[in-house]
């Protein structure tokens, strides 16, 4: 057992497989996960604000921005995650496996960070193409996952502190006992002295043997060229999958988006759809003599679209956002929200709460703070890029309001009611 | 056993007698990383379905099995034989080929996925609208292509190189 771990790790030995190397992708790896963490609670509370939380309306692609942000450093991850498994990855064949029960937690949460990173990053990836083959519900396992991973980041940064300090800067020198870590020496060499110290010269036989010894007469990599390489490969694959995503969302990057689950400017009016009439179950009968109902308090008033069309019109330029991490810029046309919730009369600080034609879905009915109420972009939207709005995109009515993520711009809207204490 | 020359070890002096502001560092560190991993666990009871929470540890482990034991072997397997193939190229283009391959598949790695995905029951035209296949067999090529003006570029610079030598 002994000799088979320190065989693996000897026929590992790679110029790369050093601390400083760990160092440098571990910390682009953490800030990844810390954009990621942070985009992703701001998409959090936008959906589910704590009570007295005011979101910021401005500027208005600011949700587009965060949550683009979200999926790019998450598309990141993949060739970051996976150079720095490869870096660490003689370390699984440490001996002995445990020395202590301090050292069993260690690599206990060590097993936890790397299984929830990966499944992390890939639920995630999978969660924008619409595909959940997965036993468990995506959203709340994605959240609860994300605390399991930023615990475990610190974790793991205080666990291996003295390490990255050491390493933290390029040196000639990290200092002694770590000659064999660094520029110098291959690590083989070492590892492989230490090998014969233990047994002798004599090699394991058999198959195993055979397999060493295949290994062994494989010429090395040479050191210099291995490591410019490595993060040269590490480089070039970060801005390929980025870049050949990003288009999704980021513009200029729309001519090579030829991976990204979604095109600008594919879909009815030239906006893509996350949520079907169809899969929402709202069809030409659901939304026959549709009115638009406001209510605050004991006030009710019916709109019917004719009516709503009669009423003072604002044309606004607004990205469409979706938590996906795909958005697409369009001009809307329709009432201002605030107009609508005077004419009931609720005041300044009033929530309202949105309900859709749909029957089912998450985001059927969902809460708009007083912020998002009273801005001048929000609008209860008639119109989508000069045209009436299409059925897959809310018709007859949907809401649009700066800064919020797709699933809140409430399609096929029926009723706006203000909450009161 | 001479503990200090494996790398797991190699730390040890530097471990026993840390600065002051280090173990304090360290010590923050593994109160705020034990708190968020106790909160993550009671989010994740408290939102998710006791019953479901097997399946998730499966796929957590699952994760952990396949990264381990088939796309690390994986790699060492195709580095070595990239390698002993290579053993008349120059360890710069053997760099280059290496590159080449691990950016292909993590591209691939990353869109067969969505293949598959598009495959699925297609309910919304507007996901997933390109041809994923051939755009990946396109990548595929363009890459090969760049590795290969790039080796040839490497090539030539360092028979030049060589000449200059031999004057």
């Amino acid at each position: 057992m002994r000799r088979l771990l320190y065989e693996a790790q000897r026929s590992l030995a790679s110029p790369v497989r050093n601390p400083r190397m760990a160092t440098v992708i571990g910390r682009l790896l953490g800030a990844a996960f810390l954009v990621c963490f942070g985009t992703g609670l701001y998409s959090h509370f936008l959906q589910q604000p704590l009570p007295g939380m005011r979101l910021p309306t401005r500027p208005e692609f600011l949700y587009q921005f965060t949550e683009g942000t979200h999926i790019i450093a998450g598309i990141a991850c993949f060739p970051l995650l996976l150079a720095k498994l490869y870096i660490v990855f003689p370390d699984l064949f440490a001996y002995p496996p445990v020395r202590s029960f301090v050292h069993l937690l260690e690599r206990a949460s060590t097993a936890l960070f790397v299984g929830a990173s990966l499944l992390q990053i890939t639920i995630g990836l999978i969660n924008t193409y619409h595909w959940y083959p997965w036993p468990f519900p995506f959203r709340q396992v994605h959240f609860a996952l994300a605390w399991v991973l930023i615990g475990s980041l610190a974790l793991h940064i205080g666990i291996k502190l003295p390490i990255i300090a050491r390493f933290w800067r390029k040196r000639a020198d990290y200092g002694p006992g770590t000659d064999h870590l660094t520029d110098a020496v291959p690590v083989e060499r070492v590892a492989g002295s230490e090998a014969e110290r233990l047994w002798g010269s004599s090699r394991p036989t058999g198959l195993t043997g055979r397999l060493i010894a295949y290994l062994d007469a494989t010429p090395p990599a040479d050191e210099k060229v291995s490591r410019r390489g490595f993060l040269a490969t590490v480089g070039v694959a970060v801005a390929t999958v980025v870049g050949l995503t990003a288009g999704q969302t980021f513009a200029p990057l729309d001519a090579v988006n030829v991976f990204g689950p979604r095109k600008k400017g594919v879909g009815q009016q030239g906006v893509p759809v996350n949520r079907t009439s169809k899969q929402a179950n709202v069809t030409e009968a659901v939304i026959a003599g549709w009115t638009l109902t406001v209510v605050h308090g004991g006030l009710e008033r019916s709109f019917t679209r004719a009516e709503l069309e009669r009423m003072p019109q604002t044309e606004v330029t607004l990205p469409i956002a979706c938590v996906e991490g795909w958005s697409q810029m369009a001009t809307w046309r329709g009432v201002r929200l605030r107009d609508l919730a005077d004419l009931v009369g609720a005041g300044e600080e009033t929530s309202f709460t949105l309900v859709s034609l749909e029957e089912r879905g998450s985001f059927r009915q969902t809460q708009m703070g007083p912020e998002y109420v009273r801005d001048p972009l929000t609008l209860v939207a008639l119109e989508l890029n000069g045209e009436t709005l299409d059925l897959e995109h809310g018709y007859p009515a949907r809401m649009i309001a700066p800064g919020r993520p797709g699933v809140l711009q409430t399609k096929w809207l029926s009723r706006i009611e203000a909450i009161t204490a | 056993m001479n503990q200090a020359s494996t790398p797991s070890n190699a730390l040890t002096a530097e471990q026993a007698a840390p600065r002051p502001g280090m173990r304090v560092a360290r010590a923050i560190l593994i109160l705020l990383g034990v708190a968020g991993l106790a909160w993550g666990a009671w989010v994740l009871v408290d939102t998710v379905r006791i019953a479901r929470l097997p399946g998730l540890a499966l796929w957590v482990g699952a994760a952990i099995v396949v990264h381990d034991a088939v796309i690390a072997p994986l790699v060492l397997f195709a580095g070595v034989l990239l390698r002993r193939a290579g053993r008349r190229l120059a360890g710069t283009v053997v760099t280059v080929l290496q590159g080449t391959i691990v950016l292909g598949s993590i591209m691939t790695l990353i869109v067969v996925p969505e293949i598959v995905a598009q495959g699925l029951d297609p309910k919304n035209p507007t996901v997933l609208p390109l041809d994923y296949g051939t755009n990946l067999a396109v990548f595929w090529v363009v890459i090969a292509g760049v590795a290969t003006a790039v080796s040839a570029a490497l090539y030539a610079r360092n028979s030049r190189a060589d000449r200059r030598l031999s004057l």
